[in-house]
């Protein structure tokens, strides 16, 4: 039994209860040429139907980017993105049902 | 976060009633024939309805905990594609096949293992089966299910001992014995599978722990040194001396602060563990 709980320890993960944003690509604040796709993972399996995440531009718009919503990360396909600054707004249900939400910045350079 | 937690904590306290009520009551039944059989229905049927009530209150609320709001789409959403959801319509079929066991059969064995399904299936959803290592649920979800079995199995006990000691059963004390030496097996796997789960929380995060986590925590676990006290003193103290009054008293208290224990329980589920 102990043996058990030491394993269970040493692989216990870094997020015990709600989906945390664990890394995204670009990384937030990062200065990057236009991404092919922006990748959010999290620290747990996510529910896709209530998972998502959205991107707008530095004027605050909305831009029509198809988001696919894996076990355990968010992917955004976004069209070429002209330079100038962009925020990612996500949300995150894991199967515990606790709904996390955040947004993060990065700029796009030519 | 408050109603959610206390429908969700009346949900387990509801299932771990019938669990153990019935799962002890088998047993009873096959150990101890002199013993007449307990009248059950009114509590049985009591809990039931509250496990329906506060079953049906939780997934709405984990609904709009889940979508930020709530109409009929998210709850069908909800309901359908989500693992919480289908988990939950499995449970409301096994509430109605309970009702139709209950009115039907007059054992207790087929209703203990429906029952056993009511209290461990939201184990699969739980914070330990989510953070079960390399995601393999079934490790958490498996510890947190024999802990909620084993605090079911004390619990319902020791209402159906409440049952006996009310009825004046002049078997009492063979009872209490085969309900003894039960309940230590399913206090030493709730105790250890406990431990695992709070030394996982408490060791495996990288951040600081959340303060009000933490509250719910410790005053869980010193209620639960408390009904062992209660629970030591009637085995090895009260029981050889067959001071049944005073077991009666303190099996009641340990009864009642079980109670609080699993609505604490309910609140810890919702807290976020790490700051």
């Amino acid at each position: 039994m102990r043996k058990l709980a030491l394993l269970l320890l040493l692989a216990a993960t870094s997020a015990l209860g709600h989906a945390k944003l664990v890394s995204s690509e670009p990384a937030a604040r990062a200065k990057v040429k236009s991404p092919q796709q922006i990748k959010l993972t999290f620290s747990e399996t996510l529910e896709p139907a209530f998972s998502g995440a959205t991107l707008t531009d530095a004027a605050g718009r909305n831009l029509p980017v198809p988001a696919a919503v894996g076990a355990s990360a968010i992917t955004l396909l976004p069209m070429a993105l002209k330079p100038g600054g962009y925020t990612v707004t996500w949300h995150g249900v894991g199967h515990d049902t606790h709904r996390m939400s955040g947004s993060f910045g990065f700029t796009v350079v030519p | 976060m408050a109603l959610i937690a206390a429908a969700r904590g009346l949900y387990f306290l509801a299932a771990m009633l019938l669990f153990g009520g019935e799962a002890f009551a088998a047993l009873l039944r096959a150990r101890l024939p002199a013993i007449a059989p307990v009248k059950m229905a009114a509590p049985r049927w009591a809990a039931w309805a509250v496990a329906l009530v506060a079953g049906c209150a939780w997934a709405g609320l984990a609904a709009m905990q889940m979508a930020d709001a709530l109409d009929s789409q998210v709850m069908v959403r909800s309901a359908t594609d989500t693992l919480f959801g289908q988990l939950f319509l499995a449970r409301m079929a096994a509430l109605v096949l309970l009702a139709a066991v209950f009115a039907l059969m007059r054992g207790h064995r087929l209703a203990a293992l429906i029952a056993a399904a009511l209290l461990v299936l939201p184990a699969a959803t739980s914070h330990a089966a989510v953070a079960s290592p390399a995601g393999f649920i079934a490790i958490g979800g498996t510890l947190d299910a024999v802990h909620l079995l084993t605090a079911g199995f004390w619990i319902g006990g020791l209402m159906v001992l409440a049952l006996l000691f009310a009825r004046k059963e002049p078997n009492i004390l063979l009872a209490l014995s085969l309900f003894s030496d039960w309940a230590l097996v399913a206090v030493l796997l709730l105790v250890m599978t406990g431990m695992i789960d709070a030394l996982q929380v408490l060791l495996g995060n990288k951040g600081a722990m959340a303060p009000p986590y933490l509250a719910v925590l410790g005053a869980k676990l010193l209620l639960v040194i408390v009904m062992l006290g209660l629970a030591a003193v009637n085995k090895f103290k009260l029981m050889p001396k067959a001071d049944d009054r005073t077991i009666a008293r303190n099996a009641a208290f340990e009864l009642g602060l079980g109670a609080i224990v699993v609505l604490l329980a309910g609140a810890l589920g919702q807290l976020q563990p790490v700051l």
